[in-house]
């Protein structure tokens, strides 16, 4: 336990602030309600994206297309006559598979030229999916009446999100973390350690674009409607490397920090007419700011000001001698 | 089960509030004053806002035995569809709005409009034509028409070309339309019409991307079947890049449309005499031979410093009616307010055909008009016959 | 037969407009390895002005870019001074750094056009915009004609520079190695900062020239990029002459699928996407890395 707690020591504050979403129904209005699902929603793209994105460092800017695989699969599946809990797994299926048939080729790409192949895939998935007849085109597709269930929904994302941290903590505390560690540092040297870095990546491809695709299934079932444009946009596979990046890549508090964020900005900005018409340039400006001085984000902003306490609290720690 | 403390304040609090506000009619709007929707939402914003500025100038709106202040709160989803729908939550939970005023854009209405069902408040769209969106819901209403019957008016007044002699059957079709529900319901109108009316037939149908870069390929596509009536459906952007292409490629056809585009005057400043004798067809035009759509354009122009389109013209007889429907009802209920706009007949007003009314389904389906431009910047209105201002021009006159 | 020729001249004529407005991002991504997504909104914004220009003093688009290239130099060598050269250099870091900052920068460009301008539709109409030239039984536009012409000027001027000038051999050293072109003499940082800037010209006049084709709005911008993109991973991300020739090979693939084959032409980007795709990773030295394996394993030596 000690250990546990030594290696996570925010954990307790993520215990509760895990109580504070699974109980907030009962004491909050849907207003608040809609802004923690949208919150939830949020870690689990930012937590999930995170594995491949921050741990193994494999940008990739077309994790929208998982968000609509999920979504889409729900709403066809739906309409056919499932039941919308039944669909969600298998959107996660369908969407492993594509993760797989796009990773295959693109792994073999280092840096940018992954993250550029990465938008042509999900530049290309919107595309056929406005064109395509049985996804309903550009019209979009509605979900069957009487589908709607918000509590479940909310308790199912809150769940999820939950679930992601666990198992994306879980994950990278083994060896598959050192893997993903080293494939980011250094993948030749990891190649020469035996790191089997393709299929690493495939990996952390495949279970991060399951999550996503859960949980695109669950934003399905709570907006009703969906089209190419709200699903398939490039503007959520920005938003979706945004929150980790602001919030420390590579950690597992960043995303949260950096969802959490991102939500509240959100609502913040919209809700105030002063600032809703520049709220671009609050975005934009953020960006640059976070880029210019604190890349790592949040987090690494908090660990500069923590050894620095921590430096001030123990003056008399002197640099050891054999080290640099 | 634990209530906090602070619920109790929040409680007292709101029914304080609520006793207060019982006093003015709270007005939500979400419309998309920036991003891709940017041009119309913000017309929108300002159509709204200017219908009511005048109501609230006028003393209030009659509810009952006293005047009330229109309270309006009108937020911008940045055109992104999700926002939109949580917004309009967000008015109705935490604003607690007696009526929402729809957005602009199929997509983003379509979203919206799943949310008033949910709480049982009235919401009324002055910004979307699909029909998937109506009928679901007894609280939903919209005052623009089905786009499919912009398509079918389109083709009623070229038919009745035909029997005027203008233009001869059998007459072949180049459809083309924007990749949107918008242009999908119109291609859908015009084949609907044809499946009814021998003599026409569509020879080549194609969809564009929104902001395509290069229109010579489909153009290409639409000059090598050398049909008689050019028929499209597109956002301004488009239609200026697709007809001056057109244009350079020395495209010409008997009849042309843009669906709703070609008469505004941007259209005109980008092409020029290029847009003479295109026609087009809309919700309102400021042509429309009626008193009361004089002295708007006219007290529009002077509030506003702008020449009403059919949008601004749309957007502030939508807020009209919503406000004539809450003084109809004489109470702030939903179901009253609801009940209200269900019967409504708003007479003298600016819309085609003077009266807005809503069908079973919640939507409007009221006459389209049809406009052509004429040489020199003119604009006539072509159709519904009673009503024209001058005589339709058929077929163009082919290019020097 | 009569076809054929107006369907290349065609996909000519669009290879002009594409690569010009790749140019700028290739010089970038070239000299500092940064994708530069506030690319599209320096074309907006560059689009605008000479909007703006013609507007006020009724100067004709193409003869604005003497204005609007030099004082976007000048912005994209600030823009580097205040924002880009603090940037990290770091193995893995600095083009995804570099891409949000970027991007944060667009963000902050497009606020910054619908403050001033709105979100109003705009346009430049000229005397020449919708004229055409009868040319081998087809007709050409006018202004596609002088896009054209000016890419090849540029595609000339640049490699000119490059090759005959001392500042296009510090450009090249620093493109193919930075370190070693820095033992060199070269001044790296002050060599980043004029390609920037060169970078945001080109930018620019792609700005200016679009702006008498198309209609704009603060939006503007995101699908040419995207373009843009293709075109520079076609080509091979090393030369402009690559540039040139994978504009050609976007052009002539988008009018000949919709010209021979039955493809809905709403495809259209579907197909440079994948293209982009499938070049990258079988491929990913462009076309002139495909063209270099051929020579080397083909022609015999």
């Amino acid at each position: 336990m000690t250990a546990l707690l030594r290696r996570h020591p925010l954990l307790p504050l993520g215990v509760l602030f895990g109580a504070f979403l699974l109980l907030a129904p009962t004491f909050t209005g849907r207003g608040t309600q809609n802004d923690l699902w949208n919150m939830a929603f949020f870690v689990v793209l930012a937590a999930a994206w995170n594995l491949l994105g921050g741990f193994a460092g494999q940008v990739s800017l077309g994790y929208s297309a998982f968000v609509g695989i999920g979504a889409y699969t729900t709403v066809l599946l739906s309409k056919a006559g499932w039941s919308p809990w039944l669909t969600l797994p298998v959107g996660a299926a369908l969407a492993v598979a594509f993760s797989v048939a796009v990773g295959l080729p693109t792994f073999r790409l280092r840096g940018p030229y992954f993250t550029i192949a990465t938008i042509g895939v999900g530049e290309a998935v919107r595309v056929i999916a406005s064109g395509l007849e049985f996804t309903g085109g550009s019209s979009g597709l509605r979900m069957p009446a009487g589908t709607f269930d918000f509590l479940a929904n909310y308790y199912a994302m809150v769940g999820l999100a939950l679930a992601t941290l666990v198992l994306v903590a879980w994950l990278t505390q083994h060896a598959f973390g050192l893997a993903l560690e080293a494939i980011r540092q250094d993948i030749d040297g990891a190649e020469a350690l035996g790191v089997h870095s393709t299929q690493v990546k495939l990996q952390a491809h495949a279970i991060s674009s399951a999550l996503v695709a859960l949980a695109g299934g669950l934003f399905a079932t709570n907006f009703q409607y969906i089209s190419p444009g709200s699903v398939f946009d490039f503007r959520l596979s920005l938003t979706i490397v945004l929150m980790p990046i602001i919030g420390g890549m590579g950690t597992l508090t960043g995303p949260v920090l950096g969802a959490m964020l991102f939500s509240i900005l959100q609502i913040k900005l919209l809700a105030s007419p002063a600032l809703r018409d520049s709220y671009l340039f609050i975005y934009g400006g953020l960006l640059i700011v976070v880029m210019l001085f604190e890349p790592r984000g949040i987090m690494g902003l908090l660990e500069r000001l923590w050894t620095r306490l921590v430096r001030r609290q123990v003056p008399a720690v002197a640099e050891s001698p054999g080290a640099g | 089960m634990n209530r906090i403390p602070s619920l109790a304040l929040l409680v007292g609090l709101g029914v304080g509030l609520t006793a207060r506000a019982q006093d003015e009619i709270r007005i939500g709007a979400v419309l998309p004053v920036t991003g891709k929707e940017s041009k119309i939402g913000g017309a929108y914003k300002q159509a709204t806002e200017l219908a009511v500025k005048e109501a609230n100038d006028a003393g209030g709106v009659q509810v009952g035995g006293k005047k009330m202040k229109v309270n309006l709160a009108l937020l911008d989803d940045t055109s992104d569809a999700a926002k939109s729908a949580q917004l309009v939550e967000q008015l109705i939970t935490q604003n607690k709005s007696h009526a929402i005023i729809g957005g602009y854009g199929s997509h983003l209405v379509q979203a919206q409009s799943v949310v008033p069902d949910r709480y049982g408040v009235p919401y009324l769209s002055g910004g979307a034509g699909a029909t998937a969106i109506y009928g679901r819901s007894k609280w939903v209403f919209g005052t623009l028409s089905p786009v499919e019957h912009l398509a079918e008016t389109q083709m009623a007044f070229l038919d009745d070309l035909v029997k005027q002699g203008k233009l001869k059957t059998p007459l072949t079709i180049a459809l083309v339309t924007e990749n949107t529900e918008h242009g999908n319901d119109y291609a859908k109108g015009v084949n609907d019409f044809i499946k009814a009316h021998p003599g026409y037939k569509v020879v080549v149908q194609e969809k564009f991307e929104l902001n395509t870069t290069d229109y010579h390929p489909l153009l290409q596509r639409v000059a090598e079947v050398k049909a008689d009536l050019f028929l499209a459906d597109s956002h301004l952007e488009d239609f200026i890049a697709m007809h001056r292409t057109y244009t350079q490629m020395g495209l010409h056809h008997q009849m042309l449309t843009h669906g709703a585009r070609g008469s505004d005057a941007a259209a005109r400043k980008a092409l020029g005499p290029a847009t003479d004798y295109i026609f087009a067809s809309g919700w309102w035009s400021d042509l429309l031979p009626y008193p009361q759509v004089k002295e708007f354009s006219g007290r529009y122009k002077s509030a506003t410093g702008t020449e009403p389109q059919w949008y601004h013209a749309m957007a502030y007889e939508t807020t009209r009616a919503l406000l004539a429907a809450i003084s109809k009802a004489g109470s702030l209920e939903p179901e009253k307010i609801r009940a209200a706009l269900a019967g409504l007949r708003l007479e003298k007003s600016i819309v085609p055909g003077q009266v807005l009314s809503f069908t079973k389904t919640g939507q409007c389906d009221l006459p389209f008009v049809v406009t052509q431009n004429k040489p020199g910047g003119k604009v006539d209105l072509v159709w519904p016959k009673d009503s024209k201002t001058g005589d339709p021009v058929a077929p163009i006159p082919p290019p020097k | 037969m009569q076809k054929l020729v107006v369907v290349a001249l065609n996909s000519l004529l669009a290879a002009g407009l594409y690569a010009t407005m790749s140019y700028g991002l290739a010089v970038i991504y070239g000299v500092m390895r940064i994708i530069n997504l506030a690319h599209a909104g320096l074309m907006m914004l560059a689009a605008y002005a000479t909007f703006a220009l013609n507007d006020r003093f009724a100067l004709d688009p193409f003869l604005s870019i003497g204005i609007v290239a030099p004082a976007f130099f000048l912005i994209g060598m600030g823009l580097y001074a205040t924002l880009i050269r603090w940037l990290p250099r770091s193995s893995a870091g600095p083009s995804m750094q570099s891409l949000l900052l970027l991007f944060g920068v667009w963000l902050v460009l497009q606020n910054l056009a619908y403050s001033i301008w709105g979100g109003d539709t705009q346009s430049i109409l000229t005397p020449y915009t919708m004229e055409s030239i009868p040319l081998l039984g087809g007709r050409f536009g006018v202004p596609q004609i002088l896009v054209f012409l000016a890419s090849i000027l540029s595609l000339v001027g640049l490699n000119l520079v490059l090759r005959r000038t001392f500042l296009g051999k510090a450009i090249r050293a620093v493109t193919q190695n930075r370190d070693a072109a820095m033992l060199s003499g070269v001044n790296a940082g002050q060599i980043a900062a004029v390609a920037f800037g060169i970078g945001t010209a080109f930018a620019a006049m792609a700005g200016s020239m679009l702006s008498t084709l198309y209609a704009f709005t603060p939006d503007f911008g995101r699908s040419f990029l995207l373009k843009a993109f293709c075109i520079i991973v076609l080509g091979g991300m090393e030369s402009f002459t690559g540039v040139a020739v994978g504009a050609l090979v976007l052009a002539f693939i988008e009018n000949f699928a919709s010209a021979y084959t039955s493809i809905p032409v709403s495809y259209q980007d579907a197909i440079s996407f994948t293209l982009l795709v499938v070049v990258l990773v079988a491929a990913p030295g462009g076309l002139p890395g495909l063209w270099r394996t051929f020579d080397r394993r083909v022609v015999a030596r």
